[in-house]
């Protein structure tokens, strides 16, 4: 029965207030984790404060559990969920560039609204700089369009790429994030004193 | 035995990790079984939105546009001695082990119709929704596209219609009949495989690159 879209229980117009209702909800979260603020979104590059990891990794986890186990309930069918095509190299260029924009602007392009929404001025300016951003890369994509499409391997999934089970890989994930915390803990006791 | 006290963090950790073990488990994929909603199925094929005619297609063609996968369902040397342009051979025999992404958009023809609206009702049942076929398939891609027909007391508006369907004619390696006002007999044959899209004489628009070639 789901995804609702592709299975029209609902058109664009409710799509659009069921995505601003969503938003709202995703902004008003990440607010409430402190991430509208850029010194609490700067500090994971310092070590000191992990909260950047651990919320964005117990979102993956929950989001994994809950996919995996509506599929397997037969409520939504996965096939059907739109991926973004994976071009390994661009997307690995890309991953960088906006970690250096994340380091020296203290946001995320989401992160950055939220901010902008609680009337912060950096916010206003990160999001100003997005879009000044955008339209660069409109301009310029002609020229690295070849770049950008290289590499190209469709809608592909983990289990697909490394011909695993599904079950596995969500395990190994939950595993790799429960063990990611625990380090997140000790690096944050190691690194929470300095600051 | 008392369990030593848990934090609540550790407490969703456990959870996690319970429910991620039990997921080792899981078959998170439809299997071969789906239901199908019948009136839907008859609605759609009596509204007649399955269907691209060749016209639609032939243009699509020439647009160079990559947003669907055309299928040709006929034998293999049926598709080595022709096909039309971009298509990828599938039989129906294959089709259903066929790694089709269901949110492809899939355009399937065969000789008449048949076949392809058989193979049509066979993806429906495994949960392709975005399934078309060609109206007519290759026997109305001939007519409508290779070898279009003046008739014989023609209006302007018709007249007009052929010559647009003239030109895609010629760039598809075929030949419109009855310029002079005579319907001459239907060609039996099929063009060379070599002379659609790469000849490029008459194109009415310049195709862009092709997203699969040779395929």
């Amino acid at each position: 029965m789901a995804p609702f879209y592709k299975y029209g229980f609902f058109g664009d117009e409710m799509s659009l207030i069921l995505a601003f209702v969503l938003g709202t909800g995703f902004g008003f979260f990440l607010e409430r984790a402190g991430f509208g603020s850029a010194r609490k979104l700067a500090a994971q590059f310092y070590l000191y404060d992990m909260s950047v990891f651990k919320v964005m990794f117990t979102a993956i986890v929950t989001a994994m559990l809950g996919v995996t186990y509506l599929g397997w309930l037969g409520w939504l069918d996965l096939s059907l969920v739109y991926l973004v095509p994976t071009h390994l190299v661009p997307q690995i260029v890309g991953g960088l560039v906006l970690g250096v924009g994340f380091v020296v602007g203290g946001y995320c392009p989401g992160t950055s609204v939220a901010s902008l929404a609680t009337g912060r001025i950096d916010g206003f300016v990160y999001a100003f700089g997005i879009g000044a951003g955008t339209l660069v890369y409109a301009e310029v994509y002609p020229w690295i369009k070849g770049f950008v499409n290289s590499n190209g391997m469709g809608q592909v999934t983990l289990p697909e790429v490394f011909d695993l089970p599904w079950g596995l890989v969500v395990f190994a994930v939950v595993l790799i994030a429960v063990a990611g915390f625990s380090a997140a803990t000790l690096v944050e006791r190691r690194f929470g004193d300095e600051a | 035995m008392k369990l030593p006290a848990l934090t609540t963090n550790q407490k969703l950790a456990t959870v996690a990790v319970v429910l991620g073990a039990l997921a080792l488990f899981s078959v998170p994929h439809r299997g071969p079984v789906v239901t199908l909603d019948t009136r839907e199925l008859a609605l759609i094929v009596d509204k007649e939105v399955d269907h691209v005619t060749p016209s639609e297609l032939a243009a699509w063609i020439v647009q160079g546009r990559s947003d669907y996968r055309l299928i040709d369902l006929r034998a293999e040397s049926d598709y080595a001695a022709y096909h039309i342009p971009t298509a990828e051979n599938v039989t129906v025999a294959a089709l259903p082990e066929f790694p089709f992404l269901r949110t492809e958009k899939i355009v399937l023809y065969s000789d008449g119709g048949i076949h392809a609206a058989q193979a049509w009702m066979l993806m429906q049942a495994q949960g392709y929704r975005a399934v078309y076929t060609v109206l007519g398939g290759l026997e109305g891609w001939k007519d409508d596209v290779l070898y279009p027909a003046l008739p014989a007391q023609a209006s302007g508006v018709e007249r007009a219609r052929f010559e647009r369907a003239a030109a895609l004619s010629r760039f598809f390696g075929g030949e419109p009949r009855a310029e002079g006002g005579t319907v001459a007999p239907l060609p039996m044959g099929l063009p060379k495989l070599a002379a659609p899209v790469s000849s490029g004489a008459v194109s009415p628009v310049a195709p862009r690159k092709k997203k699969k070639e040779g395929c």
